[in-house]
């Protein structure tokens, strides 16, 4: 079995689809596609960029593209001097394409020339949709409706260190020359361009981690001319802006239209200067009032001590002319009351004498009377002690000379002496047999002495 | 020092201090008073003005409070 298949080199191919190509494309035509990736090299200064047409989100035609580095250079200047924006990733293009074909690097679309209107259209599409989403969404005012603090000290500063806006910025704020203490951190982002979204959304997401420690975010730029801005209409940025937690306050400093990140800041001070005096304003307002608190603190309480001495002297004064007043007053009755007070007593004193000589009188009279009386029964009572005294007086003598003689007789010693004696034992008197005890001493009292005897048990 | 150990945040002491600065000005407080408020007045004018002329932040404290919960570093991260 012979092979009658023909083989043809993959050169051969690969012409082949050249030829046919350029055969049926023969002049290059308008073509409106996303540029996904620009794939500039600098070193060449060519172009490679990735080309997709999406519908609902999904990629349905992709190519690979040349952007040779004359046609790029050209391009890119009117770009940045018509739409204040350079050749990037991620922008719609409408533009001149021829297709070419390499035997190496396959197919691909030369871009000869891009529409500069039709990208501004679609970037100019883009901010509108990104408003009308938030708006929609109800995030667009979310960030002005938060509350600056009275005094917003505490800023995290989204720029670039080496950049003029943030010098400017950080001059305003740190050599104002009232003294305001301000404390920044930085946090270096790239902020135009196509990678700048991401590179402010890395920070952001950074501050809000630490949160805590500031009053505020700055977003700062400036110095960079006006191109490379779209990425602030960009829709992710623009909705954290809006949403973050701290007021946002935006110095991108510009003169093109304001941006969306800019619409949705709490503040837009357009230059990082004018961001910088609208920060001393805030502190201006509440200082002033500190320093006017510190003058009325001078002069007012002087002020009300001195009203309050002066109404005091004048109280004073009232009081004493009151006090008289009533004082006069009371005198007044009390002289009226004395005069009624004295006659009263008069009129009193005079009933009371005239009573008063009635008892005497009547007194008088009484104890005469009694006196009278009392005199009768006194020689009354004479008569009978007279008649009576001397036959009681003789009844008494005779009385008591009996009870004499009954003494003397009765007397001890009398008695012992007609023979009677009296008996101790032991000091004790003896009146019976039970008041003495065998072997007892005892004392026997004669008229003319005492017989000391013995107690002898009878046989 | 009171004011130095006092936590008491810038708008607390500035508007305890307009309140006061109010009350005097219009007359509303008594003499009794007077000297306790013109102290306190004095303590807060002190507290804003510090408040006005410093600030406590640490960019170092804040640096490794960040690297302490840095997602990319930690891929344990909760």
């Amino acid at each position: 079995m012979t092979d009658e298949r023909t083989a043809y080199t993959l050169q051969q191919v690969t012409e082949s689809i050249r030829k046919t190509l350029s055969a049926r494309y023969t002049s290059s035509f308008w073509v409106k596609a996303e540029m996904n990736k620009l794939n500039h090299y600098p070193h060449s200064g060519h172009c490679y960029p990735e080309l997709v047409e999406k519908k609902d989100g999904k990629v349905v035609a992709q190519l690979r593209a040349n952007l040779w580095k004359a046609d790029y250079e050209r391009i890119d200047a009117v770009f940045r001097s018509q739409l204040n924006e350079a050749l990037r990733d991620g922008i719609h293009i409408f533009f001149l394409a021829r297709i070419q074909f390499d035997s190496v690097h396959g197919l691909s679309l030369r871009i000869l020339d891009i529409d500069p209107t039709y990208t501004l259209g679609e970037l100019e599409r883009e901010k509108r949709e990104t408003i009308e989403r938030l708006k929609k969404e109800q995030f667009f005012h979310q960030n002005k409706h938060l509350k600056l603090p009275l005094l917003p000290q505490r800023i995290a500063v989204i720029s670039v260190e080496t950049s003029k806006g943030y010098a400017d910025f950080m001059k305003v704020i740190r050599q104002n020359p009232w003294g305001y203490a301000f404390f920044t951190m930085l946090f270096p982002a790239l902020l135009q361009g196509d990678k700048a979204t991401d590179s402010i959304l890395q920070q952001l997401e950074r501050i809000s981690r630490v949160q805590q420690h500031f009053d505020v975010v700055a977003l700062i730029r400036g110095g960079g001319g006006d191109v490379g801005l779209s990425c602030y209409n960009n829709y992710p940025l623009a909705r954290r802006l809006a949403c973050f937690p701290l007021p946002v306050l935006t110095g991108i400093g510009h003169s093109t239209n304001e941006t969306v990140a800019e619409m949705v800041a709490y503040h837009n001070a357009i230059t990082p200067t004018e961001l910088g005096d609208f920060l001393l304003q805030h502190f201006h307002n509440v200082a002033i009032p500190v320093k006017e608190a510190g003058k009325c603190l001078a002069v007012t309480p002087f002020r009300i001590i001195r009203t309050a001495r002066q109404e005091l002297v004048s109280t004073s004064r009232n009081v004493q002319g009151i006090i008289r007043h009533h004082l006069q007053r009371q005198h007044g009755g009390l002289q009226l009351t004395t005069q009624h007070f004295s006659h009263t007593v008069n009129l009193f004193l005079y009933g009371q004498g005239a009573s008063l000589h009635q008892h005497l009188h009547r007194l008088k009279i009484h104890a005469i009377s009694s006196t009278r009386y009392q005199h009768e029964e006194v020689q009354r009572m004479k008569g009978i002690l007279m008649q009576q005294g001397p036959s009681c007086l003789r009844r008494h003598t005779e009385q008591l000379a009996y009870y004499e003689n009954s003494a003397r007789l009765l007397d001890p010693a009398n008695v012992i002496k007609r023979g009677y004696s009296i008996t101790y034992c032991q000091g004790k008197l003896v009146r019976t047999l039970s008041d003495v005890r065998p072997e007892a001493r005892l004392e026997t009292r004669v008229s003319d002495g005492i017989i000391i005897s013995k107690i002898q048990k009878n046989a | 020092m009171p004011d130095m150990t006092e936590k008491i945040s810038y708008t607390e002491a500035f508007e305890e201090l307009q309140h006061i600065i109010t009350e005097i000005e219009q007359g509303e407080i008594s003499v009794d008073e007077l000297s306790l408020k013109v102290k306190r007045a004095a303590e807060l004018i002190k507290i804003c003005k510090n408040k006005l002329h410093t600030t406590e932040e640490d960019v170092t404290r804040i640096l490794s409070e960040l690297e302490a919960n840095e997602p990319e570093e930690d891929e344990n991260d909760i």
